[in-house]
């Protein structure tokens, strides 16, 4: 499943990466190459849709409240941004869409549809020339340890009756408010709460998450209690790698300043604070790097492809 | 002035004027002057004056008396460490800001003084002034773990980039803590701390070249390079003899105990360097070594110049053995192109160029063999093949060289949708059944019973 998922990020920005090299040469504002490296992808959506407006070539921030006068072109892509804010694998179809149809005057006819259907065939208005990717993929691909995800029950729970019935459940109220449950496949921990609420953790794909939360509604349906199965969400996914060659810390945290923490005194690893994707990685010595703060795998895979160049660089120095 | 309808109860006359006396307003007849009425404290609005009593009272507002003592435990803590001028007002303007902010203002005295601490910190560290959080935390006398929280928030809070320290800075305001001169102890035993700081930050350097230093404690680094400096300056049979335990006790500091680690570690990266030493005969092992200190870290370039070409020498030969006996070789050639990416600073690039042209030396068969097996390690991916890439290198961070033993995963269900049907039988296994639940809620009762009755 992962890899099907992979394929399709790596699709998509290779077809987009002709927006890509005519972003970098419109002559992006950001002065520090740090800023590129990191979020790079974020630049891409910006000027790739100024092309066929006349917008001026200031990036666009995240949170765009209310673009007026050159308004059309920006509310599209305003809404557009929007829409990619929640999918790292969508951002990439609705700048291309964007840019496609901007020469076009029809674009009171985009609005917000661009960005509902992120699987919508590729078709380019404008033709435009196929170019090398900027960087090489790594080859890596980071495996996911843990899953948290939440999900609500629905109905008031009596947890001292749930830990007297269940085999696989203890509850100690003077040291914690939830009762422990947990089921052997997939190998997986719930908390579950006296609201109905429950946190479900252990597991190592999106798919296992979602099967172990639903075992654990079963058994808490099976106890008596009306449980359903409500507002399921993924909320954190961690995941490692190893680039296997050692990385010189002190070096990375001087040129990225801005978004790295390293403390020997404190901790090993060099923490990297990704702004996009809002990612956090814990990059250690050896070369292997942990990543968290996702909500969703695409995240993940972007935050890596993001980071290997630049461990690359720290590779020979 | 003069109020119009008013007659004086006195003596009648009209002539009323306000009087203030004492800022009370009274009514007075000028004539016989008698006080008609004093209006003011009757009149005041139903509630109490519009002014309040606490503001018409106040006095100007003082500093928090808490905010002063952190400012003076500030102050002392820069005269303590002897820092300039600069520092201490630095550190006071930090202590403000932070001590103002609304994660700091309501925490305990005790993390008040470690805020204090921690703005010391910062300030030295962005002044080039280098100290160790360490050296702080023995300072504020708190878990080095605590200030590293505090500092932490502080940093986030105050948006402040401090660069890091750098170990070799911090060694020389480190060694003076060795009470190891003439001074304190017999001649035999004693080093003066300028020669001691030289030679430990030259052991430190090598240390950092090969991957030693990258995300360790700076403390127990500088104390096995102080250790190691001092028994290298005359290595005698007495000096030798002093393991780590006595040396800190001769020199009245606390051992670290990591420190022993570091020793072991530094001492192999000091026999690979002197094994190439050309005029040694004998096997240069842990114990003999420190002899050779002085001599290794005089020419530490040319030596890690030679152990690297050693080094990959070794690698070719066993390409070159590896690939005549098998065709597809994933291994090898990407242990070259490894090494050669290895290489550290220290060593030329044009050693980089010449290891890369010897790799391709080996005959022609072979180097489109191990060029195509090179290919196919590549589009693998680095990670099957370089099970422990850590020991194919010369140097390589001491974590990859001894990787722990990580727990075997089951191979967990790979094609799961989420939506699978889930069995009965498998959601009773979770649930007791009614006579265990009974016998469990006996045994629960029992046991809280005698709990109580021990209690």
């Amino acid at each position: 499943m992962d890899e099907s998922a992979l394929e399709r990020y790596f699709d998509d920005s290779i077809a987009n990466d002709s927006s890509f090299m005519l972003g970098e040469e419109l002559g992006l504002q950001s002065p520090t190459s740090s800023l590129q490296d990191s979020s790079y992808l974020s630049m891409k959506a910006g000027p790739s849709g100024d092309l066929g407006a006349e917008l001026d070539l200031s990036f666009l921030p995240d949170d765009l409240s209310t673009q007026d006068d050159t308004a059309e072109a920006a509310q599209t892509q305003a809404s557009v941004l929007d829409e990619s804010q929640d999918s790292g694998v969508c951002l990439d179809y609705n700048s291309q869409d964007s840019t496609a149809a901007d020469p076009q005057q029809g674009m009171s006819s985009l609005g917000p549809g661009t960005g509902t259907s992120p699987f919508c065939p590729m078709t380019p208005m404008t033709p435009m020339t196929p170019m090398t990717p900027v960087t090489e993929r790594s080859g890596i691909i980071p495996q996911l340890q843990n899953i948290v995800s939440t999900v609500n029950l629905g109905c008031p729970l009596d947890l001292k009756f749930i830990a007297l019935q269940a085999r696989n459940a203890e509850y100690n109220p003077k040291r914690f408010a939830a009762v422990i449950m947990r089921i052997r496949e997939p190998r997986t921990t719930a908390l579950i709460f006296s609201s109905g609420k429950m946190v479900c953790t252990g597991a190592k794909s999106e798919e296992q998450s979602r099967l172990a939360a639903r075992k654990y509604a079963r058994v808490v349906q099976k106890l008596g209690f009306p449980a359903r199965f409500l507002d399921f969400k993924i909320q954190n996914m961690v995941a490692s790698c190893d680039v296997c060659f050692p990385i010189r810390l002190e070096g990375l945290v001087l040129t990225h300043q801005q978004f790295s923490s390293y403390e020997p005194e404190l901790f090993p690893g060099l923490i990297y604070r990704m702004v996009k994707p809002r990612i956090v990685l814990l990059i250690f010595v050896s070369g292997k790097v942990v990543l968290t703060g996702a909500k969703e795998r695409a995240e993940i895979y972007e935050a890596f492809e993001n980071i290997y160049p630049i461990l690359r660089g720290f590779r020979k120095q | 002035m003069s109020r119009p309808g008013l007659s004086c109860p006195g003596c009648g006359s009209s002539n009323i004027v306000e009087d203030d006396l004492y800022a009370q307003q009274q009514l007075v007849c000028v004539d016989c002057g008698s006080v008609v009425s004093e209006g003011a404290l009757a009149n005041d609005p139903v509630g109490g004056s519009e002014v309040s009593y606490s503001r018409t009272t106040a006095v100007a507002k003082k500093p928090c008396m808490n905010l002063i003592k952190g400012l003076q435990r500030v102050k002392a803590l820069c005269r303590t460490l002897r820092v300039n001028r600069e520092i201490e007002d630095l550190s006071e303007t930090y202590y403000n800001q932070a001590y103002q902010h609304k994660s700091f203002i309501k925490v305990s005295l005790n993390k008040k003084e470690v805020l204090a601490g921690c703005c010391v910190l910062v300030s030295c560290r962005l002044l080039n002034w280098p100290i160790t959080m360490g050296t702080i935390s023995c300072l504020l006398d708190a878990d080095s773990m605590v200030v590293g929280a505090v500092y932490e928030e502080m940093v986030k809070i105050l948006n402040i980039k401090a660069p890091i320290i750098n170990v070799t800075d911090v060694m020389e305001a480190h060694s003076q803590e060795y009470k190891i001169s003439s001074v304190y102890v017999p001649e035999e035993l004693a080093e003066n701390s300028k020669d001691l700081t030289k030679r430990a930050v030259a052991l430190v350097e090598l240390a950092a070249d090969s991957w030693i230093v990258t995300g360790r404690k700076p403390i127990p680094i500088m104390m096995a390079a102080i250790y190691l400096a001092w028994q290298s300056l005359k290595p005698t049979k007495q000096r030798l003899k002093y393991s780590l335990d006595k040396f800190c006790q001769i020199a009245k500091v606390n051992k670290h105990k990591p420190a022993l680690k570091r020793i072991t570690e530094m001492k192999e990266v000091l026999c690979k360097l002197g094994k190439e030493i050309p005029w040694v005969k004998e096997p240069v092992t842990p114990d003999n070594v420190v002899r050779l200190m002085e001599d290794i870290l005089q020419h530490r370039d040319a030596l890690l110049r030679r152990a690297l070409r050693t080094h990959e020498d070794a690698l070719l030969a066993d390409c070159q053995a590896s690939c005549e006996d098998s065709l597809i070789e994933e291994t090898a050639p990407s242990q070259i192109s490894e090494v050669v990416e290895q290489t550290p600073d220290l060593s030329s690039v044009e050693l980089c160029e010449s290891n890369a042209e010897r790799a391709k030396q080996p005959g022609d068969g072979d180097d489109n063999q191990c060029a195509a097996s090179e290919q196919h390690s590549y589009t693998q991916g680095s990670q099957d093949s370089s099970q422990n890439w850590g020991k194919r290198v010369l140097f390589a961070p001491p974590c990859v060289i001894h990787a722990k033993k990580r727990r075997v995963e089951q191979p967990e269900p790979k094609d799961v949708t989420g939506d699978e049907e889930i069995s009965d039988s498998e959601i009773d296994s979770y649930i007791r059944t009614p006579r265990e639940a009974r016998d469990f809620a006996l045994a629960q009762k029992m046991f809280s019973m005698s709990e109580s009755e021990k209690s």
